[in-house]
């Protein structure tokens, strides 16, 4: 037990103003870490400095290996190899039970013979905090976690799926780590709900002060919650940056398609010449990182892709052939050849057209991104 | 459809309470038998008398064979709920090497014929120099009752989140702590089943002690020798109580469980006034 | 897996080696392991063991002979009568029960709904009355002048001689052997989603279809489950045809048991109960082998 988790959770911290600079010192730092079970390696290799007080989210796909990594920096598994280190201190073989770290795990693992007030103060009933302090606490944490205090002795499994959500964030609260970890624990609720509590998560980080990490598969989801984010495909990290970073500077072409539905054209470069298949010339604008490369993968986004009369870089025609509404915005999908486009338009742009005609449709080269092919 | 599935249905009821009826059949034959008159039973039952109870409440070879029943069945219970579990976390909870093995290991003893069991267990006892008696029975029905009451409690441990347990100790809770606050509370009920089946399963126990108990006897055991050779209406009467004995145990273990489970809703009920 | 030991192994150099210890799992096994490894395992092997000794003697561990084994195959011995009558006893024990047991089972987890806990019950509880005790019950039931013929002579008629015949004691093993065939078909039949049920019968199949197709075949754990436990146990069942059966038939424990007490020749016993042994753990090892416990017992 560290001395940090012995005493007793002070009240939310004053709001961190600004998300902490780039130069801030690393609360927990990972260094070639690998997991392997067996033959097959979950997490292979990650390099990362988790800064204090930040937000950062890990996003993949499912089997790319994030839960796996989380439950290495909450305790429950040991790396295979690599380091570990919090605050400079090797914590690999340090039980869960002995870190400053709190895991909210997907299922939330509430435990349902208890209320949600036993809930809450069950890591200071571990620590023989005294009754009456116990039920303080507890209750500071409900109105914390926007709960009225009469949940105190409700049956947790009486409780609904957003409020269970809040009961396992005040009960890793109680705990007073100084990082939160949660894996995907807002999966099983409805959409609606999740988006409140998204908000709501991004606000208690703000009011606790503490480091978050968390874990989904939905990058939507860690756009609107994140200071910085993660991209975790087999086992490994392929970007790690800003929201904003990620969204327009993919570093792959995985992390490009990752991002949602993008058109991706494959185009190389004979003679001085970029070219992709069914279009002929390409005028693009490499990276300096690509500037040497002969194939490359041009990722362009639907918003950036339009009908054109005459003015764009790059152009090709095909038949309109479906036409989705998607409230304000409209989406058309454009077949040339063997390969079908997506456009999306604002439903004041709409296209006049008729479904089944012929489009010329175009995108200008700064709007695209031009990533590895791999 | 939907007469034909009334019907369906109506059958598997009718045939459901006909093999019920079959099944205690003979049990109310064995009332009747305990509490007729005459020595040698007939139907129907010319006279009514409750000699033969007291006579067997009287008799002091009861007695004896009943407290012994008692103890070696109390002890079995209390062996085996201990040992089945952690064999039940060991095969419902734990990922571990020799998991598959131990699974099939723990059930053979149930895909065993018991008194063939009984003999191997007289040979084996023989064999290492150990006087069979009461105490040797208790372990005999072991070998049988851990995996049965094993299996009974990993039902309930399979139900049980392993989160839970990580959660608790992520959240600092010692392994002590976690076992009584979390794991034991959540498993009590699949350890009181076990617990009664348990005891159940000894009392009425009679391949296994009757090659075990050596010169003592215990219930089950004494009604056969008196059925073999000398019968009297005692053997029904002492054999209907004996059965009552076990309905009250299972009824007052049911309603002690039903009872806890209406507590523990009532404590998780809104505090508020 | 995720053992503490595997990780353990791929340590790099930067982690000191753990000293071997048990897991955790191994360890909660343990006392079951040392229960079973001392009350089953050493007995049968004490049994093997005395099956190889010289006949009528204790001579255990001091002699190796075949000669109980030439004893039980010699023809002009007839115990392999009683083999035959056990393993077909046994066999139809098991038969029948499944088609005795498959509408209650169904009717538990289908048709009784909040009665279902019950019914269960009403059928576990007769496994608490020692088998004995129920099985005189019938003899009072069938005896002459007893229950049954009692209540026909009133009518003027007499019961039928069923007692002391072949027919009773399988009707004995029935009687005792249901609820070991009951219990597993329920969670066979447990296992099958109602929802596969409703969108075969949703996509046209016929009732005989749904339960061919599909019922049956994702109940089939469970179901063998139930025959090869009822098999197992009607094998080595003595008390029936003790109790009923009135010496009518043999069975082979009877056999087993009169070589142990009244003839004194435990290798001759021995080398019987080893045979059996062998039937019955090839039958329980085969189908245990093809099981996923894991799964019938209802792990998430």
């Amino acid at each position: 037990m560290t001395a940090t988790a012995t005493a007793l959770p002070a009240a939310p911290a004053t709001p961190a103003p600004v998300p902490p600079a780039a130069d801030a010192k690393p609360i927990l730092q990972l260094v070639g870490v690998r997991k392997t079970f067996g033959s097959f390696a979950a997490v292979d290799g990650i390099d990362l400095d988790i800064r204090e007080g930040e937000f950062l989210t890990l996003v993949g796909p499912s089997g790319s290996g994030k839960t796996t990594l989380l439950r290495m920096l909450a305790g429950m598994e040991a790396p295979s190899e690599g380091v570990l280190s919090l605050r400079g201190v090797r914590i690999n073989d340090t039980p869960s039970s002995e870190r400053p770290t709190c895991l909210v795990f997907q299922s939330l693992a509430l435990f349902p013979h208890m209320t949600v007030g036993a809930n809450i103060e069950f890591p200071l009933k571990a620590k023989g905090v005294a009754a009456g302090a116990r039920k303080e606490r507890a209750l500071a944490l409900l109105d914390l976690v926007r709960l009225p205090r009469s949940y105190y002795g409700k049956n947790v499994m009486q409780c609904s799926g957003g409020e269970r959500q809040r009961v396992a964030i005040a009960r890793a609260l109680s705990h007073d780590p100084e990082i939160l970890f949660f894996d995907e624990p807002l999966s099983a609720l409805d959409y609606k709900l999740r988006k409140v509590m998204e908000k709501e998560l991004k606000d208690l980080h703000r009011a606790s002060g503490k480091t978050f990490v968390y874990i989904t598969h939905s990058l939507e989801e860690a756009m609107v919650m994140s200071d910085r984010i993660g991209v975790m495909q087999a086992g490994r990290l392929v970007q790690v940056g800003a929201p904003e970073e990620i969204y327009s500077r993919p570093a792959t072409r995985f992390v490009a398609e990752f991002m949602g539905e993008v058109n991706v054209i494959e185009a190389r470069r004979a003679g001085g010449v970029w070219r992709a298949e069914g279009i002929g010339e390409l005028k693009l604008i490499p990276p300096p990182e690509l500037e040497g490369a002969d194939a490359v993968a041009v990722v362009v986004r639907p918003e950036f892709l339009r009908f054109v009369d005459g003015d764009a870089d790059n152009r090709l025609t095909g038949e309109v052939f479906n036409e989705y509404a998607l409230g304000s915005r409209i989406q058309y999908q454009v077949r040339a050849g063997a390969k079908t486009y997506l456009l999306e338009l604002s439903r004041a742009k709409a296209w006049r057209g008729e479904p089944g005609q012929a489009a010329t449709i175009g995108w200008d080269a700064r709007d695209a991104i031009v990533a590895p092919l791999a | 459809m939907e007469q034909s599935v009334r019907r369906a249905n109506f059958l598997v009821w009718a045939w459901t309470l006909f093999v019920l009826v079959v099944v205690y059949l003979p049990i109310a034959c064995g009332a009747l038998a305990g509490l007729s008159k005459s020595r040698y039973f007939g139907f129907p039952v010319a006279a009514w008398s409750t000699d033969w109870w007291t006579r067997a409440m009287a008799s002091i070879e009861v007695k004896t064979i009943v407290e012994t029943s008692l103890a070696v069945a109390g002890v079995v219970t209390l062996v085996s709920v201990v040992v089945a579990f952690f064999g039940a976390l060991a095969f419902a909870r734990y990922d571990w090497k020799g998991r598959r093995l131990y699974q099939k290991l723990v059930l053979l003893p149930i895909f065993f014929p018991q008194p063939v069991l009984g003999l191997a267990l007289l040979l084996w006892f023989n064999a290492v120099g150990v006087q069979p008696s009461w105490t040797t029975a208790i372990f005999a029905h072991l070998v049988w009752i851990v995996p049965v009451v094993t299996l009974v409690i990993a039902i309930r441990v399979y139900g049980f989140d392993p989160a839970l347990e990580e959660a608790a100790a992520d959240l600092g809770a010692s392994r002590l702590f976690i076992l009584r606050e979390v794991t034991l509370p959540i498993l009590w009920p699949g350890v009181w089943s076990g617990a009664l089946f348990a005891f159940l399963l000894s009392w009425g126990n009679f391949p296994l002690s009757l090659y075990t108990t050596g010169a003592d006897s215990t219930v089950p055991e004494w009604l056969y020798a008196k059925m073999v050779a000398g019968y009297t209406p005692m053997v029904p009467a002492i054999g209907t109580m004996s059965t009552l004995a076990a309905a009250s145990v299972l009824l007052v273990g049911g309603a002690i469980a039903l009872l806890l489970r209406r507590r523990a809703a009532l404590n998780a009920a809104p505090a508020e006034g | 897996m995720r053992s503490s030991a595997a990780a353990g192994t791929e340590a790099s150099a930067a982690a000191p080696r753990k000293p071997f210890r048990l897991s955790r799992g191994a360890l909660a096994a343990l006392p079951v392991g040392v229960t079973l490894a001392l009350g089953f395992l050493a007995p049968l092997a004490t049994v093997a063991a005395y099956a190889f000794a010289t006949p009528k003697t204790f001579d255990v561990f001091r002699s190796f002979t075949f000669a109980n084994f030439a004893a039980v195959f010699d023809p002009s011995n007839t115990v392999w009568t009683s083999f035959v009558w056990s393993i077909g006893l046994a066999a139809a024990t098991a038969a029948l029960l499944a088609v005795i047991a498959y509408p209650i089972a169904w009717g538990l987890t289908r048709v009784f709904g909040r009665y279902a806990g019950f019914v269960s019950v009403l059928f576990v509880f007769p496994l608490f009355v020692s088998e004995n005790v129920r099985l005189y019950g019938w003899t009072l039931f069938f005896l002459k002048n007893g229950v049954l013929d009692g209540t026909l002579k009133l009518i003027g008629l007499s019961g039928p001689e069923v007692l002391y015949t072949p027919g009773m004691i399988l009707f004995g093993m029935l009687y005792v052997y249901l609820p070991f065939m009951l219990f597993p078909m329920t969670l066979g039949l447990a296992m099958v989603p109602r929802d596969l049920v409703e969108a075969a019968r949703d996509l046209g199949a016929s009732r005989l279809m749904i339960w061919r197709e599909v019922e049956l075949p994702l109940a089939m754990p469970g179901i063998l489950i139930g025959l090869l436990l009822t098999f197992v146990l009607a094998v080595g069942a003595v008390a029936e045809s003790k109790v009923l059966g009135g010496q009518s038939v043999i069975v082979i424990t009877h056999d087993i048991e009169i070589a142990f007490t009244f003839a004194q020749n435990w290798p001759l016993g021995s080398a019987l109960a080893l045979l059996l042994t062998a039937i019955v753990s090839a039958l329980s090892l085969v189908a245990l082998s093809k099981l996923d416990l894991d799964r019938i017992l209802g792990r998430r």
